[in-house]
């Protein structure tokens, strides 16, 4: 098949042929110019892609191409392989598209800069095929004058400054270029790649066997990963990004970066294992000081420049871990490294389209939807979220990592992530929220072409390497495909899609509810039945609500494979796909910016913890059975442990970790809250519940982590009851009251006993229906009074009477009260810590218990009862579609309280697997436990008695009483120095503020806020470094030079 | 006797390492590329000093070195190829820094590498 | 100063590496592997005289075809960074050169063009080549330049000349991939005698044209950067 090839010679000879004809047409053919630029940009790629794909397939093998008619080391030769395939590929496309995208610069400057591009593109793909280290320096220097051509193009005046600093900069690099290669001549007696090798002739041992040859070795080193643009080696760099024009920065970010990547890794395959710590510290240092320093950046380009700067230095890394990467090697290099080019390339070309620089003037993309849509596919491919190839790619690196206990480079990977997913989303969070720019984008074909082609090849990668991972391809998983047809669909009205979304889940329930164990049944009612449910307020939306539905699914996608995984990847996978869906939900909310970002980043900080954990169980498999956790020996087993239960509680918003959730949950959509409290936080107590049914009780030097947890729990619900108790925005209460009741969750679980875990279980029942039919009817009040501050509220009884009834239920299920099913699970709770002996942490959460009254009476007292707000005459009762599901959760709570046997009793039996000892036993409608038996119709008919009896003799007293006029008690104390204080229910427990305030002091909160700062800070003061002057830059390469021989060879060569 | 190739040697790191701080050190344009070409003028010195072998001819065969006797009579042939590369290539940066100066000179009215740090942070 | 300390440690340390590199550098007594093989197998297999111009125009015949490249860019790119500049016509007219100067011209230049030609043709038999032959020639227009300040080039048949003998080259380059042994082998015209004007196979050609390229791209950067003149 060999014969029936092109030459991979023609990609280099087409363009430089191109190039010298160009200028035998006349100046002014710049359209035909053009047209013979662009066809030859795509010859190129096609000769490129043809070989990727004969190689890929194996129709083809590695081929040397000789040129002079001599073999080499005599003559120059070039090599085609699969990594050189798809190198050059990327390099050419890259070119090709940047070429369109270039149209107005390119027929400006005319036919001289077309060649300058050509000879460009030609020059990396030279780098990447020759197997000569002489004519890798011309290639080299062919690509440096190229790059100092294209900078010129820009309309920044700037441009020429930061090309001469680049000029400078690459004097010094060619300069110990060129002394290496002639003395690892001098050694070898050849200048051929795989001729320094060791000599199986016995000439010489290779060039790195001698002194001479270890320094030769070194320049050549040094002066290659120069070109990655290591930190501190690098402001010229960041010049050139920001004042470049941003088509043409593409080229530099995604296809100069991948040709210099791939000479430093055809250098370092004749250097030996001894030089890969070179590249892993280079890299890696790099890729977290940039990731630091691009904090504090507001200008989009250089932003994006300090990103390039990091992934490179990321993929930096994964070179010098070849030596334990085997064959992932390419899989993983490369799938960072395409996922990099292509977002990069991407996002250059859109910030082509936009006309401000700020970060907040990508606000303007929000006027097209494809666009936006584009802009979120990038960031998710540098952040490495599934589907796209850098997730797969980072999880394959991170299992290798911890299966060869490189520990702290796994940390730094995973740290530096997190900060570069701060940045972006941030960035993302502007584009969503700021005011956008009065005149919309302008989107000529030529800037469009490149952006769109980009994003198909992002999802195409993404399809491409779920085929290649061994793992489920996560493109072809069912739930998620529904959840993108959302994306095509969003041109229709809100409704339709409504429809289709309830159907799509009740469908998908319908489909597979027999594949579930009882646990995992319940859990899966309450994200797709439950979500459907509501689902149903979401009728209320006018319009087409665009963005919506796609985000949504995305969560609840995310949420149906989680309940499905089987292995820790599925599982993983699933709790990205849903932390993503669910920031975008959230982001949806008025004021939810900042909430959102924090949001994401307590996510994917325990996303990286969970992975961690995960990779360290897997002990070198790249994926393990959830059973298999089981299976992890001590001391390993505790770390694990730890990693992921701080994962898990980080989605369920355990005491430190919790900060997120009341902007979070407060300031999303009226139907979008109860979706990410009810449903979204189960998610993280079905990982505990995995977690602790297949690990057990862990220690870890000497400490009982379930005990741990036991006290996290406890002390999570003390906090968030107290703290709820405080609020005056009536949604922010249910946010922290949702942190309480998912510390009793927690804490149920790390009882480790069987009541315990059913009363866990109880709580994600029961949180899920009160929860959700709070936010309904606070935000359906919410809805029509326009404030959430409940001092602005009062008497609204009469008025949304529905609205009132689902709020009475909600707290009566809540409090824990009989005879609602909230009894239950107190009863099933009370139960379950008498078969503990845990009674320290007990104490705290009984005192826990009263506070809950305290906020939950607020709800119903300040908002429904009371004086009638003069502008709220007219409030009506919230819209149909918001009462519907509170009516039918009210009536779920009811028949959940009769009959709590019907989902208990199976779940029931299925813990019995795991701990025998304290089941219930559930004869007819009774329950018993070995302390007592819980009838719940008797006590529903007991209590229903005792209530009428009750409130009979009220009425029968209170006859006479005399109404309470608005303004009687309100100067009772305090001296009303603002509006608010002259309402009564505006800090309602300032006793109880005064008493327990030092609680409520805000430390959590200052922490990360410190942390953030810290790093902020750091980023502004380290980015002072690069003066702008180029001198300065180029004793900054000097400077990294002279550390990296220090360090890395210790001065002693 | 120190050998020529030792002293060639010498004389071109020396040629850098002086290059190097001209390049590093001056803050006219013009004179950093001075120092550059200076730089450059040493490695190119270095190359040709690594071929260079004593007692032996150049490689081109006539005459006086018949081709059969050509592998004991002449110095190695490649650094003399390589060092007009980067003589070129040397060339070819000096001409386009040159311009670049020029440009610089001509759009911000200075040749003081210190005064065009707009781009910075 | 403390700038100029730094610097001086940095190069110091960079110093020291030179040093080991000096002092564990020993000058070879024989040929290495590949210099060994151009000195066997140069004459018998291309019939070159001068084994540079062979190593040059065959062996390494991919970098030269960068090397012209190279060239080829800068004047490219110094045309385009210098056509964003004043419009020539605001320019003061330059001091013009003298009589003796025009005369010496007009008499040297033709010999110097004459010479670069003879540089370029022998390339494979003597010192010399295209690139040697190429500087000569540009050194030519140089001095018209000088001599004439006022003349403006023709950039269009410069521009010609740099693209015909670029575009040559790259094509006897893919003939070679078809009719010879590779890309850029020599041997598609026949090697005849060593020693000989028309021998070396293609080399001669090959030399002309990197001659002329060399030539018209010097020239043209020369030119450019005349006309940026304004003292």
């Amino acid at each position: 098949m060999v014969s029936a090839m092109p030459s991979p010679i023609l990609i280099i000879a087409s363009a430089l042929g191109a190039a010298f004809l160009l200028g035998l047409l006349d100046e002014r053919r710049t359209r035909t110019a053009w047209a013979i630029t662009l066809a030859t940009l795509g010859f190129m790629g096609l000769v490129s892609a043809l070989w990727l794909l004969a190689l890929a397939t194996g129709q083809s093998s590695t081929v040397d191409v000789f040129t002079a008619g001599t073999p080499p080391p005599f003559a120059i030769n070039l090599r085609m392989g699969l990594a050189e395939a798809a190198l050059s590929t990327l390099v050419t496309l890259t070119g090709l598209f940047a070429a369109i995208a270039l149209k107005a610069p390119l027929w400006a400057h005319g036919r001289r800069a077309m060649a300058v591009l050509l000879i460009l593109v030609m020059a990396l793909a030279g780098i990447i095929l020759t197997r000569d280290l002489f004519n890798l320096f011309v290639f080299f220097e062919l690509a440096v004058i190229a790059t100092a051509g294209m900078i010129l193009l820009a309309d920044d005046e700037r441009a020429l400054s930061a090309g001469f600093k680049y000029l400078i900069v690459a004097q010094f690099f060619s300069a110990l270029l060129l002394i290496g290669i002639i003395f690892a001549y001098q050694v070898t007696g050849t200048l051929n790649l795989d001729g320094m090798l060791p000599d199986a002739g016995g000439a010489h041992a290779g060039v790195t066997a001698t002194q001479v040859g270890a320094i030769a070795f070194f320049l050549m080193l040094i002066a290659l990963i120069a070109e990655l643009k290591p930190f501190p080696a690098n402001g010229w760099a960041l010049d050139i990004y920001e004042s470049a024009h941003p088509a043409f920065s593409a080229i530099f970010s995604a296809a100069s970066g991948a040709a210099a990547l791939f000479a430093v890794d055809k250098l370092l395959a004749i250097g030996g294992d001894a030089w890969l710590g070179i590249a892993t510290g280079v890299g890696i240092v790099t890729f977290l000081v940039a990731n630091v320093l691009a904090l504090p950046q507001r200008n989009d380009r250089r932003l994006l420049g300090y990103s390039s700067v990091a992934q490179t230095g990321l993929v930096l890394v994964v070179i010098g871990q070849r030596d334990i990467l085997g064959d992932g090697y390419l899989f993983i290099a490369f799938g960072i490294l395409v996922a990099h080019a292509v977002a990069k390339a991407g996002l250059y070309w859109l910030s082509g389209l936009i006309a401000g620089r700020g970060l907040e003037d990508w606000a303007a993309l929000r006027t097209r939807p494809l666009l936006m849509l584009a802009f979120a596919s990038f960031l998710a491919l540098l952040t490495g979220l599934p589907p796209f190839p850098s997730f797969y790619a980072k999880w394959d690196l991170v299992h290798l990592l911890a299966s060869h206990d490189r520990l702290a480079l796994l940390g730094f990977v995973l740290f530096g992530t997190l900060i570069e997913a701060g940045y972006l989303f941030r960035w993302f969070g502007h584009a969503i929220k700021r005011a956008a720019p009065a005149d919309s984008v302008a989107c000529p074909a030529e800037r469009l072409i490149p952006i769109l082609t980009a994003l198909v090849a992002a999802w195409g990668l993404g399809y491409l390497w779920g085929a290649l991972s061994g793992q489920a391809n996560l493109l072809l998983s069912l739930p998620l495909l529904f959840a993108l047809a959302f994306v095509l669909l969003d041109w229709l009205p809100a409704r339709i899609k409504n429809t289709l979304a309830i159907a799509g889940m009740l469908g998908y329930f319908a489909l597979t509810y027999q594949d579930y164990d009882p646990l995992r049944l319940i859990f899966a009612l309450i994200f797709l039945v439950g979500g459907a449910i509501v689902l149903l307020a979401s009728y209320h939306a006018p319009g087409r609500r665009a963005g919506f539905y796609p985000s949504a699914m995305l969560m609840y996608a995310g949420l149906a494979m989680l309940v499905q995984a089987q292995d820790s990847f599925a599982f993983f996978a699933a709790w990205e796909l849903l932390t993503v869906g669910s920031y975008f939900l959230i982001l949806r909310g008025k004021a939810s910016e900042p909430h959102a970002l924090s949001y994401m980043l307590f996510s994917l900080g325990g996303a990286f913890l969970i992975l961690a954990g995960f990779a360290l169980a897997a002990q070198g498999q790249l994926q393990l059975p959830l059973e298999a956790l089981g299976a992890v020996v001590e001391p390993l087993s505790g770390w694990v442990f730890l990693l992921l239960a701080v994962g898990f509680m980080s989605k369920t918003a355990v005491l430190g970790l919790h900060i997120w959730l009341p902007g979070a949950h407060a300031e999303a959509e009226t139907d979008v809250s109860p979706m990410v409290s009810g449903i979204l936080l189960k998610a993280g107590l079905l990982g505990l519940f995995i977690l602790v049914m297949n690990m057990g009780k862990q220690q870890l030097y000497g400490v009982e982590l379930t005990h741990l947890m036991l006290w996290l729990g406890a002390l999570t619900a003390l906090a968030g009851n107290l703290l709820a108790a405080f609020q005056e925005d009536a949604k922010r209460l249910l946010a922290y009251s949702s942190i309480g009741q998912m510390g009793y969750a927690v804490f149920g679980l790390a009882l480790m006993n069987h009541l315990g875990w059913l009363m866990a279980l109880m709580f994600v029942i029961n949180h899920y229906i009160y929860k959700s039919m709070l936010f309904l009817s606070v935000g359906g009040v919410a809805k029509r009074t326009g404030t959430r501050d409940m001092y602005r509220m009062g008497g609204l009884i009469t008025l949304m009477p529905l609205s009132f009834i689902a709020v009475l239920i909600g707290i009566i299920a809540i409090s824990g009260v009989p005879p609602l099913s909230g009894f239950g699970g107190r009863w099933i709770f009370y139960n379950a810590i008498l078969d503990s002996d845990a009674r320290l942490p007990m104490i705290v959460l009984f005192f826990a218990g009263p506070i809950a009254f305290l906020y939950l009476f607020r709800l119903i007292h300040t908002i429904f009862l009371g004086q009638l707000k003069d502008e709220h005459r007219r409030v009506r009762e919230a819209p149909f579609w918001i009462v519907l599901p509170q009516m039918l959760f009210v009536t779920m709570l009811i028949i959940f309280a009769v009959v709590p046997g019907m989902a208990l009793r199976h779940v029931d039996a299925y813990i019995s697997q795991f701990i025998p000892n304290g089941a219930l036993s559930w004869q007819g409608l009774t329950i018993t436990s070995q302390y007592g038996y819980w009838s719940p119709v008797s006590i529903m008919i007991i209590i229903g008695v005792i209530f009428m009896l009750v409130f009979g003799y009220l009425l029968l007293i209170n006859r006479r009483a005399q109404k309470v006029k608005q303004f009687n008690i309100a100067f009772a104390a305090e001296r009303p120095y603002r509006p608010e204080t002259t309402h009564f229910a505006w800090n309602f427990f300032a006793p109880y503020r005064k008493a327990l305030g030092f609680l409520m002091l805000p430390l959590v909160t200052r922490f990360w806020s410190t942390l953030t700062d810290l790093l902020n800070t750091a980023g502004d003061l380290g980015r002072r470094l690069y003066t702008g002057n180029g001198q300065t830059y180029a004793i900054h390469f000097l400077v990294f030079v002279v550390i990296v021989f220090l360090l890395g060879m210790g001065g002693q060569p | 006797m120190p050998e020529v190739a030792h002293i060639a040697l010498a004389t071109g790191f020396a040629l850098v390492l002086i290059g190097f701080y001209g390049a590093l050190t001056q803050r006219n344009l013009l004179r950093i590329i001075v120092a550059f070409t200076l730089a450059t003028t040493g490695v190119n010195v270095v190359i040709v000093a690594i071929g260079h072998m004593s007692g032996r001819t150049a490689p081109i065969l006539d005459a006086a070195v018949p081709a059969a006797e050509a592998v004991s009579r002449v110095i190695d042939p490649l650094p003399q190829a390589l060092v007009l590369t980067a003589i070129v290539i040397g060339v070819g940066i000096t001409a386009l820094m040159l311009a670049y100066a020029y440009r610089l000179f001509e759009t911000r009215g200075t040749l003081d590498i210190a005064r065009l740090t707009e781009l910075k942070w | 100063m403390i700038r100029r300390a730094l610097v001086l440690v940095l190069l110091a340390v960079l110093g020291a590496l030179f040093a080991a590199l000096w002092l564990g550098f020993t000058p070879a007594e024989e040929l290495g592997l590949t210099g060994r093989y151009y000195a066997e197998h140069t004459a018998p297999d291309l019939g070159a005289a001068n084994l540079v111009t062979a190593i040059i125009v065959t062996y390494r015949g991919l970098d030269t075809l960068g090397e012209v490249t190279v060239l080829f860019l800068s004047a490219a790119i110094v045309g385009l960074v210098l056509a964003g500049g004043r419009p020539a016509a605001r320019r003061k007219p330059p001091v013009p050169a003298g009589e003796l100067l025009a005369t010496g011209s007009r008499l040297l230049v033709p010999l110097i063009l004459l010479l670069g030609a003879y540089v370029i043709v022998n390339g494979h038999l003597t010192p010399g080549g295209g690139f040697q032959g190429g500087a000569i020639l540009a050194s030519g227009t140089l001095l018209l330049l000088l001599a004439e300040p006022l003349k403006r080039f023709s950039h269009g048949l410069i521009t010609r000349i740099e693209s015909l003998s670029g575009a040559t080259f790259v094509a006897l380059g893919l003939l070679g991939l078809v009719f010879a042994g590779g890309f850029l082998d020599n041997r598609l015209l026949p090697v005849g005698t060593l020693g000989e004007l028309f021998s070396a196979g293609l080399m001669p050609v090959i030399s002309v044209l990197i001659g002329l390229k060399v030539g018209a791209e010097f020239s043209s950067m020369l030119a450019s950067l005349s006309e940026t003149e304004d003292s």
